[in-house]
C-alpha cells in the first residue's frame, strides 16, 4: 500500500522549533516523517506547542548531556549576570554614590540595603566559581595551541581593563563632567554595557568551544546558579528601589521620569528570568552528576 | 464512538499495548490506537510519551533505514503493561461485577 505524503506546514515547523535542541535532534526527523504521513492541522501544532513547555522544563533524562547542559548555563548566567550587574552599577552610581541618603519611604531604605548586600554576595560567588573555569580554560587553550579561543578568554580580563583605563583617561581630561549634562553619564554607560557585553561573551565562546569537563566546571555550574539568584535578589530589589522613587520621592535624582523606571523594571525582570532558570538548569545538571 | 471517558485513558499505557506485539514506528503506533483501543493520540502527546517511555527505559528505539525509527518494549516495559493491566483487569471486574448485581447489567 503506497503512502500518502504531504509536507508539514510551516506552522508545524515553527511549533517543533519551540522544543530543545537535544529534543529536535532526537525526535525532530521522526515527527516530521509521522507528520508528512499523518497530515497536520491546527490541533497538531498547539499539541506540539504545547509540549514543548514540559521538554524544556523537565527533558527527558537520556537526551540530557549533563556536562553540555552545565556549560550552557554558565555561559548563559555569565552573560545575563554582567548585564545585572551593569543595570546594578547604574542604579548605584544614579541613587547611592552622589551622596544623598535614601529618601522617602523606609522600603526603599531596605532594598538599598539587600541590594548592596546580595551584588557583594554575587560578585564574589562568581569570582570564587568562575575563576577556576577560567583559568583551567586558558591553560587547555595553551596546552592544545587554541589562540582563537585564547583571546576570547583574555577579553574577559582586557576589555574591562581597558574600559576602566579609558574612563579614568577621560574624567582626568575632562575636568568637569558635570558641566557637559546627562551625556557623559549615558556614554559610560553604554560604553560600559558594550565592555560587559563583550567582556561576557568571550569566555562564553572560549567555554562552548574549548568544552571543558571535571570539576571546575561543576563548581562554575554551581556558582553561576547563587549568582543568578543573588543579582536576581539584586535586581529585583533595585527594581523595587526605583519604583518606590517614582511612587514616594519623585523629585529625587532624577526619577520623575516614571517612564525609565518602569522601562527599567522591564530589563531587569526579563534578564533576572533567563538567568534564574538558566542558573536553575544548571544547578540541577550539577547534582545530577553528583548523584551519580 | 468514543466514550467521553476517553479523555483518561493513559498515553504512556496506550502506547506500550500498542508496542506489546512488534515493534512500530510513530504512525503505526498512532493508526493501531485509533483502530483497535478507539483513542486519538495527537503527533505531540505520542512523541512526549515516546520520549518519557525511552528515558525510563520502558521501550527502545531500533535501527532504521528512513526516518521512519520503529520502538520496541522492553522487558521493563512488559512487567509493567502487565502489572497495570492486571490492576485495570481487577477494576473492569470489581465495576462490571458490582454493575451486574445492582442494576442487571450484563457487559459489552
Amino acid at each position: 500500500m503506497g503512502r500518502r505524503v504531504s509536507r508539514p506546514g510551516p506552522l508545524t515547523s515553527l511549533a517543533l522549533m519551540l522544543y530543545p535542541p537535544a529534543w529536535r535532534e532526537r525526535y525532530g526527523d521522526e515527527v516530521h516523517a509521522l507528520l508528512e504521513e499523518a497530515g497536520s492541522g491546527p490541533a497538531t501544532v498547539a499539541s506540539l506547542a504545547v509540549r514543548a513547555v514540559p521538554a524544556w522544563m523537565n527533558p527527558p533524562r537520556h537526551l540530557h548531556d549533563r556536562g553540555a547542559r552545565m556549560r550552557a548555563s554558565v555561559g548563559t548566567v555569565l552573560v545575563a549576570w554582567s548585564a545585572l550587574t551593569g543595570v546594578g552599577a547604574v542604579f548605584v552610581q544614579l541613587t547611592q554614590l552622589q551622596g544623598f541618603r535614601a529618601p522617602g519611604h523606609p522600603l526603599i531604605q531596605w532594598c538599598y540595603l539587600i541590594f548592596d548586600a546580595a551584588l557583594a554576595v554575587s560578585v564574589l560567588t562568581a569570582a570564587v566559581g568562575g575563576v577556576p573555569l577560567w583559568l583551567q580554560m586558558v591553560h587547555l587553550a595553551r596546552q592544545q595551541r587554541r589562540g582563537r579561543e585564547l583571546t576570547w578568554l583574555w577579553m574577559a580580563v582586557v576589555v574591562p581593563a581597558g574600559y576602566m583605563a579609558a574612563a579614568l583617561t577621560a574624567l582626568t581630561v575632562v575636568h568637569d563632567p558635570e558641566a557637559s549634562g546627562s551625556w557623559w553619564f549615558a556614554g559610560f554607560a553604554v560604553l560600559g554595557f558594550a565592555a560587559a557585553g563583550l567582556a561576557s561573551a568571550g569566555p562564553a565562546v572560549a567555554l562552548n568551544r574549548l568544552a571543558p569537563e571535571g570539576p571546575a566546571v561543576a563548581l562554575a555550574a554551581a556558582a553561576a546558579g547563587l549568582a543568578a539568584a543573588t543579582v536576581t535578589l539584586a535586581g529585583l530589589a533595585s527594581a523595587i528601589a526605583a519604583a518606590g522613587l517614582c511612587l514616594w520621592a519623585t523629585s529625587f535624582a532624577g526619577y520623575h521620569h516614571a517612564d525609565l523606571a518602569w522601562a527599567y523594571l522591564l530589563v531587569v525582570v526579563a534578564v533576572a528570568a533567563t538567568a534564574t532558570v538558566s542558573g536553575g538548569r544548571g544547578i540541577r545538571a550539577t547534582f545530577a552528576i553528583a548523584a551519580r | 464512538m468514543t466514550n467521553r471517558l476517553d479523555r483518561w485513558a493513559d498515553p504512556p499505557l496506550l502506547v506500550l499495548a500498542s508496542l506489546a506485539d512488534e515493534p512500530k514506528h510513530g504512525y503505526a503506533i498512532l493508526r493501531d490506537v485509533a483502530e483497535t483501543m478507539s483513542v486519538r493520540l495527537t503527533a505531540g502527546t505520542l512523541y512526549a510519551v515516546i520520549a518519557r517511555l525511552e528515558a525510563v527505559g520502558l521501550i527502545e528505539p531500533l535501527a532504521s533505514a528512513d526516518r521512519r525509527r520503529p520502538y520496541q518494549i522492553t522487558a521493563a516495559g512488559r512487567a509493567a503493561l502487565a502489572e497495570q493491566t492486571a490492576r485495570m483487569g481487577r477494576v473492569a471486574s470489581i465495576a462490571q461485577a458490582r454493575l451486574g448485581e445492582r442494576y442487571g447489567w450484563a457487559g459489552a
